[in-house]
């Protein structure tokens, strides 16, 4: 474990625990609770990172591996905004604010504890610990829709800890040891008998895989996220799946040495599920009739750039890998929780009864705006440069097919994202955008505030550029 | 910072930053919004303007923000970039000023004068970058800023309309975006000025003419220019007939006209791509009988024209192609503005309801002839000059093919604009009730373009000696 960062485990955790009690009487105090504990760590970690000497003195101060800071930062802002928006969201009568809210927060410690281990075992406790919190949450609105959810969630990720506990087993036989050092030095060393090492590494990829919603294991996330309650599907989507999946991947990625042309197969394997991934998701995505599942094919499609660069795993690719990561996280939380916005005041996500949303909604309409287009990479927005570092790296490395494959599903991206602009924003007014009016100004804040950050990111490039290369350092040794 | 630098910062920062102010005017009041708007875009042109001495007097001007792996935004000056800013923002002025009155009757104007303004400023941002990169980013926000004001009516067929402009130019800029990072492939650099006179790749050159095309409209991605011009009101399908358009030909002069040394087989193949351009679509707006149509048609026909000298690699045709920019975006403004003054008072685009409306409306009857005779290219109109020295560069060493190609293309300018002229000014009204004239800013605005136009035939001396200056000074590879 990396002891600097315990804090930001273990406060969430004693509030998760405090909530019951406390909110006890008066139910209002859980939501108190919840966003003080995630905004005091969110302040806590914003003076870490963005204090000016840090800025100026190239983030070189920064402790650990720098990878684990920037996700802890991304797991408390998008908790944030989950349970800000939760706090408007939630009717007063729901049952259970209490166990929502401390589900919430343990699932932030999970994160946390996920982010900062620094040995396989720990890591595949928090991601057990994440799953079963995860699995909890899609119920939260007893609906019949939730349950199926959460079952079609439970089903197909326990094959997948199944398969990365017995990862895990034969990484113990073979090296005595599962921290991730131990893994990294074998595989630096070279030793020609990697084997059965590279074996127990596929194993635990593919159980990530199978976590992270790649394709062809992608099936159980729109129904998970379509389920799931409406700010629990921003939660899922934004930073769950990523912390569970794909952050495991690309930290596996750096361990095993893809830069250096180790476990070569791994690396082609990766790859050509990015790709297949970007384009099945891509493609899916167009079809879709519901907002909320149109959303999931896009994850899909997008945690597709982040394998396919993972699974290069050279300097640069590690950098759009983490990049992507971070705006992955930025925009699909505005998306999600726009869509819960949509869901509250015009009654449903079916894009064939909605139109004309923007003249009732237009704060709605202009989040959703900025975060498609960084999603499909339009520039100057963040999506665009993490996806001209992913590209350029494949570039470099001589895999220009997938350069100029990955570049090109971007218009499809663009494509399925003026079909759902067109259909519930853009266009003449519905009946349900003249019944319908703006949420109020509390369940806007989190989208503008992410929608500012995906713009920021942007046009501040070069400063984020400047972290994620320090990451890329020292995430590669 | 001294005062040449300031301008140039301005010149883009203004209008980009400026735009996302116009909503907060809107707040205020709608006549602050719209004065605002139309200070922004004066003021552009000022700053854009204003560069013309410093280039002319001490070269180029510039100003670098350093960004890593060498993506910088260079924001650049020189003779090329400050004459291309100078004429487009002054044509986006002159339509913001015209669409005072013309827009004053629908819905969604806050948003109009933002995307308008917006486009402005990334118009700026994208001619006076320097490196490959930024024209990029800036290409895209006006791609952006399109969609929306293509959309500006929000029905199905336009918002469907909005968005096959967007995705046909979205997927042109991704194919320049493939020959960019072929670029800096191979040079490590993205920079045109560290680029002057490098050699380039027919693949990569191939993969950015993708993008010029469908960004001017050329064949084969032609399409989107008519459609985006029928939907939505006239000012939009102006701002993309007179300016968006412009951009693709401005990339193609920056890129392939002063900086790479293009293979001799990609210029042919412009030749001959736009020959075909230019055939087809003068063939098409002969036939249609929308207004609006017509004129897209011509400008799709026009740009190829503008291709020609910048692709004939002679000093002639590319003092010639410099020249026609500026005519065609004066004349082609004025004609666009006057179609919607008809269309607004007639309440139709078919030509075949209107005839004989040069009685009740002779002041646009008076501005569209002279810049129809511009843009055919008759003397003493500026538009003559533009397009004898294209073909005077043509015929001393292009093909005996492509030039009758072009020869015959601009015959038929003549006709399809004489038709135009004939069925909406003469003849026999048909089925309306003798309009009345334009409000006084509408109509004094395509009067002002259409004596400019006349203008700059008798003053060419001093666009001609600037035009020859920027290809003496700036050309490579020319003969």
């Amino acid at each position: 474990m990396d002891k600097g960062l315990l804090a930001y485990l273990l406060i969430p955790l004693l509030s998760a625990v405090l909530i019951p009690f406390a909110a006890r009487a008066r139910r209002r105090l859980a939501d108190v609770i919840a966003n003080v504990t995630l905004l005091a760590g969110l302040a806590n970690l914003a003076w870490l990172v963005l204090r000016p000497s840090m800025i100026s003195g190239g983030f070189a101060d920064i402790p650990g591996d720098g990878l684990t800071l920037l996700l802890v930062g991304a797991v408390y802002l998008v908790g944030f905004c989950v349970t800000f928006f939760s706090a408007w969201f939630m009717e007063d009568g729901t049952p259970n604010r209490q166990a929502y809210y401390s589900l919430i927060l343990v699932s932030v410690a999970a994160m946390t504890g996920v982010v900062s281990a620094t040995d396989f075992f720990t890591l595949y406790v928090f991601i057990e610990v994440l799953a079963v919190t995860s699995f909890a949450l899609i119920t939260t609105d007893d609906s019949g829709r939730g349950v199926e959810g959460a079952l079609k969630y439970f089903f197909l990720t326990f094959p997948a800890s199944a398969l990365i506990i017995l990862g895990i087993s034969i990484l113990m036989l073979t090296l005595g040891s599962l921290s991730f050092d131990n893994l990294r030095i074998f595989m630096a060393s070279g030793v020609p008998s990697s084997g059965p090492v590279t074996f127990g590494a596929a194993l635990m990829l593919l159980g990530f895989l199978i976590k992270s919603g790649v394709a062809p294991f992608h099936t159980w996330t729109p129904d998970a996220y379509q389920g799931a309650y409406a700010p629990v599907s921003a939660h899922l989507a934004g930073i769950v799946t990523k912390i569970s999946g794909v952050y495991a991947l690309i930290r596996m990625a750096a361990l095993l040495h893809f830069f250096d042309g180790r476990a070569l197969a791994l690396s082609d394997l990766l790859m050509f599920l990015g790709m297949l991934s970007i384009a099945v998701g891509a493609v899916a995505a167009l079809r879709q009739k519901d907002f909320k599942r149109m959303l999931a094919f896009s994850s899909v499609s997008q945690v597709g750039y982040i394998v396919l660069a993972a699974g290069l795993g050279t300097p640069l690719a590690i950098m759009g890998a983490i990049f992507h990561l971070f705006n992955h996280a930025t925009f699909k939380t505005v998306l999600f929780l726009n869509s819960a916005s949509l869901e509250k005041s015009a009654g449903t996500t079916d894009m064939e009864k909605l139109g004309g949303m923007e003249h009732a909604m237009p704060w709605t309409s202009w989040t959703s705006v900025v975060a498609l287009l960084s999603t499909a990479g339009v520039p100057p927005l963040s999506g665009f440069w993490s996806k001209l570092l992913i590209i350029l790296a494949l570039w470099q490395a001589g895999l220009k097919t997938y350069a100029v494959l990955a570049l090109l599903f971007s218009i499809v991206t663009l494509a399925y994202f003026m079909v759902m602009q067109r259909k519930v924003f853009f266009g003449k007014k519905s009946r349900a955008a003249e019944a319908s009016a703006e949420v109020s100004a509390p369940l806007l804040a989190p989208a503008v505030l992410m929608s500012a950050l995906i713009v920021a990111l942007g046009l501040l490039f070069p400063y984020f550029y400047t972290y994620v290369r320090m990451v890329a350092e020292r995430i590669l040794i | 910072m001294d005062l040449p630098i300031k301008m140039l910062t301005t010149a883009v920062a203004v209008p980009v930053f400026g735009a996302f102010l116009i909503p907060f005017a809107g707040r205020v009041s709608s006549s602050a919004r719209n004065a605002f708007a139309v200070l922004l875009g004066l003021f552009t042109f000022a700053a854009a303007a204003s560069l013309l001495s410093p280039v002319l007097g001490r070269g180029a001007v510039d100003y670098v923000i350093a960004f890593p792996r060498g993506f910088d935004l260079i924001l650049h000056a020189d003779l090329l970039s400050v004459f291309m800013a100078t004429v487009s923002s002054f044509v986006s002025a002159v339509i913001l000023i015209y669409s005072l009155d013309y827009i004053s009757h629908y819905e969604n104007q806050t948003e109009y004068y933002t995307m308008v303004v917006l486009f402005l400023g990334s118009m700026m941002g994208l001619v006076f970058s320097a490196n490959l990169l930024w024209m990029y980013v800036f290409w895209e926000m006006t791609g952006f800023a399109s969609w929306r004001l293509v959309g500006f009516f929000r029905s199905d067929r336009d918002v469907a309309k909005a968005n096959k402009t967007i995705l046909v130019t979205v997927f042109g800029a991704l194919c320049m975006l493939i020959g960019i990072i072929m670029i800096y492939a191979n040079y490590g650099t993205l920079d045109l000025r560290a680029l002057h006179g490098q050699a380039i790749t027919f693949t990569a050159a191939v993969f950015i003419l993708a993008g010029i095309l469908s960004k001017s409209a050329t064949l084969p991605f032609s399409t989107w220019l008519p459609d985006a011009g029928v939907a939505p009101s006239t000012v939009t399908s102006l701002l993309h007939a007179a300016v968006l358009v412009k951009i693709g030909v401005y990339a193609y002069a920056r890129i392939f006209g002063v900086t790479f040394a293009a293979p001799e087989a990609f210029s042919t193949m412009v030749l001959y791509i736009t020959g075909a351009s230019a055939l087809i679509s003068a063939g098409a707006a002969l036939v249609e009988t929308d207004i609006k149509r017509i004129i897209a048609y011509s400008t799709i026909s026009q740009l190829a024209f503008i291709f020609l000298g910048l692709a004939s690699g002679n000093k002639t045709a590319f003092i010639g192609a410099i020249l026609y920019i500026l005519m065609h975006s004066v004349a082609k403004g004025g004609l666009f503005l006057c179609a919607g003054i008809i269309e607004q008072k007639t309440h139709t685009k078919d030509i075949n309801r209107m005839g004989g409306l040069f009685r009740s409306m002779p002041f646009t009857g008076a501005a569209f002839g002279l810049c129809s005779l511009s843009i055919m290219g008759i003397p003493p109109f500026g538009g003559f000059f533009g397009k004898y020295l294209v073909f005077a560069g043509a015929a001393q060493n292009g093909s005996l093919g492509v030039l009758l190609m072009f020869l015959f293309g601009a015959m038929m300018t003549l006709l399809y604009l004489a038709r135009l002229f004939y069925k909406v000014f003469l003849g026999e009204p048909a089925g309306h009730e003798s309009p009345k004239e334009g409000s006084y800013t509408m109509v004094a605005s395509v009067m002002a373009l259409a004596l400019i136009s006349l203008a700059l035939g008798a003053f060419i001396y001093y666009p001609a000696s600037y035009a020859s200056l920027l290809t003496a000074t700036l050309g490579v590879n020319l003969q």
